[in-house]
């Protein structure tokens, strides 16, 4: 029944990744009415799902990948209806939608084995799921951005405005406060991994390269942050540097294959 | 079949618009809003007229009329005499300007005239707003009742499907409208933005009069001229925006301030180029500009639209956006006609529907007439008859009857199109 109610979520992001193309990109304004529903019945599907992987597997926290996938999943896609009913957009559901799509797919049609934290373990949980938020707020900040420059592109070059699009300022908006939502999650996740980090492995953990790079995602993050604010970077400047930032947030995870004291999977 | 359902009465449109008169014909009909109702009164107290309806626009002059046939089953309206004795113009002045559609026709030409199909600039949305207005005072003075209002109310809801199916109304024509959209593709919400004249021409004036009608806050005007240009803020001041002059000559240090920037002066060189913009932005924090530059020779270097976070529009950009986006209505156009010919359809079947109640009624009453006296008929023959059994044969001769009809209802209820078979 679980897999079922998945798949029906799988179904139905699906449905709403193809509906919210002419919705944003064709003029077509009245599909955002199919895109939207949808995408909230699916969320739902997939959050019941969730609930009953869990209780099937008598837990109450995700600790298996394909859990955590969906986790990762309904994050982005609940971080999407929220900025569609801030701003009234669904543009960056081009993308996210099938991101949720494909992050959901996976875990539809074949069971999870590797179980990547110990089980009942509230704080691990809390750290993994702040960080998964903080990545969320940073992949949405950077659609934003490249919405940005798409449109700024068409502004400029004289070519018809997307109309599916966001008006600039909005665009600029939803970057920067996707970032300003992403550090505070990012923060809290690191210190509360930082704190089990000390009480499991003591000072070692710190010069582990996971962690140094993980430090230095945040200063990035920061950084990233402080420029925007300050300069107002907009445009192609500030993709390149969401783009920066996202690179490292990549490395930060690929370098869980390297790492001794940080990985994914659990004996 | 008649709009209502009698073959002595008849829709009959007649009119004149853009595309049949020139201005000078088009404006000795012109009706004044104070004067509709007037007019209305007097259309529907010429002998024949059982409902009547004027819609007067600068574009078009449109009577709208039910008529009744006299007692020799002849249409005797005579609606061109009408408009010429009511506004003293000749016949042979109005004559080959004027149209007439009659019944079905002239539901097609409502309903296009309605939903901006017959207009000058097509999607324009004002149109409704004026047959709406119509409507309302024919209503006020007894001239429409129960046709004219079915026909009246279905012409209303097809011009809002043709506005909410189509794209049809959703691109400015204009070149004042083009640089508002653009701006609030920019800006968004143009609450609380600055717009800064450099010169003061009418097009310039007339633009940023658009801006502020969609929220622009504050007005700002330069000019070589002076006095000019504190004429033209105090001229704002009544729009109940905040405005002010900055001095020509200190226009460089203060256009930053100003979010949308629009320029129309005279001068043979341009005023403002690309450093200028860098340097603009610096202080702006990279907060964008937009520049709508309407002067001829151009006031700002097209280099500045390299600059990134300024955005520069001149005459023929501002033009050609306004022209792509007439192009792309009249694409809507199509499926918008397609609409109203469905809906023209649907209506006359509808009437049809109708008109045949009558002989549905009919019908169904001699069916049931000749059911009776089968059973009267046959009465002795029963009389042994339980009353069980009694209603049991009343039962199968209703049945009977009710399914040897139901072709023929279904047939007259479906319309022209349908037979029997259907």
């Amino acid at each position: 029944m679980t897999l079922l109610w998945l798949r029906v979520a799988v179904l139905l992001y699906g449905i709403a990744a193809l509906a919210v193309l002419p919705a944003a990109l064709y003029d077509r304004p009245n599909w955002s009415r199919v895109a939207i529903p949808v995408t909230i019945a699916a969320l739902l599907f997939h959050f019941v799902s969730l609930a009953e992987m869990l209780n099937a597997a008598h837990r109450t926290l995700p600790v298996e990948a394909h859990e955590t996938q969906s986790l990762l999943a309904i994050l982005l896609v609940a971080a999407f209806l929220a900025v569609f009913a801030r701003y009234k957009t669904v543009a960056l559901g081009i993308f996210v939608l099938p991101v949720a799509f494909l992050l959901t797919l996976v875990p539809a049609f074949r069971r999870g084995q590797e179980t990547i934290v110990p089980a009942n373990s509230g704080w691990i949980f809390l750290h993994i799921a702040l960080l998964l938020a903080a990545y969320v707020a940073l992949f949405l900040s950077l659609l934003a951005s490249v919405l940005y420059l798409i449109q700024e592109r068409r502004l400029k070059t004289k070519q018809p405005a997307l109309r599916g699009l966001p008006p600039l300022e909005t665009t600029d908006q939803i970057a920067l406060k996707t970032l300003l939502f992403g550090l505070p999650c990012m923060t809290a996740g690191l210190l509360i991994g930082s704190v089990l980090a000390e009480q499991l492995y003591g000072p070692a953990f710190f010069s582990d390269p996971k962690i140094l790079l993980a430090f230095a995602m945040w200063f990035a993050y920061c950084t990233m942050i402080f420029i925007r604010r300050h300069s107002g970077l907009r445009g192609r400047r500030a993709v390149y540097l969401s783009s920066f930032v996202f690179l490292v947030i990549v490395a930060v995870w690929a370098a869980n294959q390297f790492s001794s004291v940080h990985r994914f999977t659990t004996p | 079949m008649s709009l209502t359902g009698s073959p002595n009465q008849k829709l009959v449109l007649l009119g004149i618009n853009h595309n049949t008169a020139p201005v000078d014909v088009r404006e000795r009909l012109a009706i004044p809003p104070e004067r509709l109702a007037d007019a209305t009164r007097t259309l529907l107290h010429q002998p024949g007229i059982r409902e009547g309806l004027i819609l007067s626009t600068c574009n078009r002059v449109e009577l709208i009329t039910l008529q009744e046939s006299d007692a020799d089953g002849g249409f005797s309206p005579d609606l061109p005499r009408f408009l010429h004795e009511y506004f003293s113009v000749t016949q042979a002045t109005l004559q080959p300007h004027l149209y007439e559609f009659r019944e079905r026709e002239a539901v097609r030409h409502l309903f296009r005239v309605a939903s901006s199909l017959d207009s000058m600039v097509v999607g324009e949305p004002q149109i409704l707003g004026q047959v709406k207005e119509s409507y309302t005072i024919a209503r006020e003075v007894g001239a429409v009742s129960t046709n004219l209002e079915a026909l009246l109310q279905r012409t209303f809801t097809v011009a809002k499907k043709v506005r909410s199916e189509t794209q049809i109304g959703s691109s400015s024509v204009s070149i004042a409208s083009v640089a508002v959209d653009l701006a609030r593709k920019i800006f968004g919400s143009l609450q609380g933005k600055t717009v800064l004249l450099v010169g003061a021409g009418k097009m310039s004036e007339l633009a940023a009069r658009h801006l502020i009608q969609h929220g622009a806050s504050s007005i700002l005007v330069s000019n070589r001229t002076e006095a000019r240009a504190e004429h033209l803020a105090a001229e704002f001041l009544h729009s109940k925006v905040t405005a002010g002059v900055i001095p020509f000559d200190k226009i460089y240090e203060q256009a930053d301030r100003a979010d949308i920037v629009i320029t129309s002066t005279g001068a043979p060189e341009k005023i403002f180029g690309r450093s200028h913009g860098e340097h603009f932005l610096q202080r702006r924090r990279n907060r964008p500009m937009f520049f709508i530059d309407i002067a001829v020779p151009r006031d700002v270097d097209p280099k500045m639209n390299e600059v990134e976070g300024c955005f520069v529009y001149d005459i023929d950009d501002l033009q050609q956006v306004a022209s792509a986006n007439l192009a792309d209505r009249s694409r809507e156009a199509e499926a918008a006609e397609s609409i109203v010919s469905r809906e023209v359809e649907k209506y006359q079947q509808r009437l049809q529907v109708r008109d045949n109640v009558p002989a549905i009624l009919a019908l169904q009453q001699s069916a049931e007439a000749i059911r009776e006296a089968e059973l009267v008929r046959a009465s002795k023959r029963l009389s042994d008859l339980t009353p069980a059994q009694r209603e049991a044969v009343e039962a199968l001769t209703r049945s009977l009857t009710a399914k040897l009809l139901h072709p023929q209802l279904t047939a007259l209820r479906r319309g022209p199109e349908s037979t029997p078979e259907d």
